[in-house]
């Protein structure tokens, strides 16, 4: 999202929380629409499910409704709003886990030639991305909302409401554990560019 | 030999992370089904036409706080008394006040006993405050604090 939209978005925010504020609960439709797309988006990243991930993103949303007489304007509306959100996604998924592998049961290919075909075939990098549900709860959010906010780490650890430093720490062991868990990756690369040199066909990737 | 090796270890390990950003990165935008605005204001509008809880009675509830702390106090101050019958509540307070001129009195075992149970239960009546005070703050209420 750039400045100008951030901006704009944070105008409108203004306007709608003040209207609803003074009785006009339309106007949390507003709200709905402009964050309808990051509340579900950030919630896939916490279930990896899409119909679980709506009925999360509007506990959140109610949420919000709820309770937006208690935004201070300290920080941005977003800021508040995915705050409120990963309180509520970390709140239902402890009630009602995801069922995930651990992490040593997590499926990687055996060899690099079968490797770039399963890539192809069965989103291999899917893989990867439900393995990070399988971390433990302390490193699993900071990843999740780290790359949800495309690896701003201010912005994760305002979410988290936790110091940067402490977030990238975290980060740094969950990566950690992904790497062992699959030593591969770094050949993956490797064998992609070699793929396309040969093939030319995967130049688009 | 061993430097070329760990620049080797290096080297893949930021291959492997830059390999990790790359796939955690890139991921594809969900896109919000058809109904889901109108499904979230539903249940808005339906909030909204609920009435508003009738605010707290603090009016009623500070006389009953009020005497619920004077019991417990008062309990908390028989509970000495009958469990330590030797002793003396004015003799204590005579001994309190001369441990506020005399900063380190020669204190008996017996009196070390009873303000370690004194002290217990001012530690309990500030963990329920506590408690009471951050519930409060967690459920994102004002009010009265």
């Amino acid at each position: 999202m750039n400045a100008a939209t951030s901006a704009e978005n944070n105008q409108a925010d203004l306007a709608d929380v003040a209207r609803v504020l003074a009785g006009d609960a339309q106007a949390f439709e507003g709200i709905v629409r402009r964050w309808q797309g990051p509340l579900i988006n950030m919630a896939w990243r916490y279930c990896r499910d899409r119909g679980r991930a709506e009925e999360m993103a509007q506990e959140a949303f109610l949420r919000a409704w709820r309770g937006l007489s208690c935004w201070r304007r300290e920080s941005s509306f977003s800021t508040w709003l995915f705050a409120l959100a990963a309180n509520v996604y970390r709140s239902e998924l402890k009630r009602f886990p995801t069922e995930t592998l651990p992490l040593e049961a997590a499926p990687e290919p055996a060899g690099l030639a079968t490797q770039l075909h399963e890539i192809e075939e069965r989103g291999q990098h899917e893989v990867l991305r439900r393995a990070v549900l399988a971390l433990p709860l302390r490193y699993r959010e900071p990843v999740v909302l780290f790359y949800f906010h495309e690896m701003d780490l201010a912005a994760a650890a305002r979410t988290m409401g936790m110091p940067e430093g402490t977030l990238k720490a975290r980060l740094s062991r969950a990566r950690a554990l992904l790497r062992q868990r699959f030593p591969r990756l770094e050949d993956e690369r490797g064998a992609r560019k070699v793929f396309t040199l040969e093939t030319g066909k995967e130049a688009a990737r | 030999m061993n430097r070329a090796k760990t620049n080797r270890s290096e080297d893949e390990r930021a291959r492997s992370e830059m390999e990790i950003d790359h796939i955690l990165a890139t991921e594809e935008e969900l896109l919000p089904s058809s109904g889901f605005v109108s499904a979230v204001m539903d249940r808005v509008r339906q909030e909204a036409a609920l009435p508003a809880p009738p605010p707290f009675p603090w009016l009623k509830a500070i006389p009953i706080l009020l005497l619920a702390s004077g019991g417990i106090v008062w309990s908390a101050v028989e509970m000495v008394r009958i469990g330590l019958p030797g002793l003396d509540l004015t003799a204590l307070g005579q001994s309190a006040q001369s441990w506020l001129t005399n900063p380190l009195p020669p204190l008996s075992a017996l009196q070390v006993r009873s303000l370690e149970q004194a002290g217990w239960v001012a530690l309990a009546l500030g963990t329920s405050l506590v408690s009471w005070l951050l519930s409060r703050r967690m459920a994102g209420r004002g009010g009265l604090l």
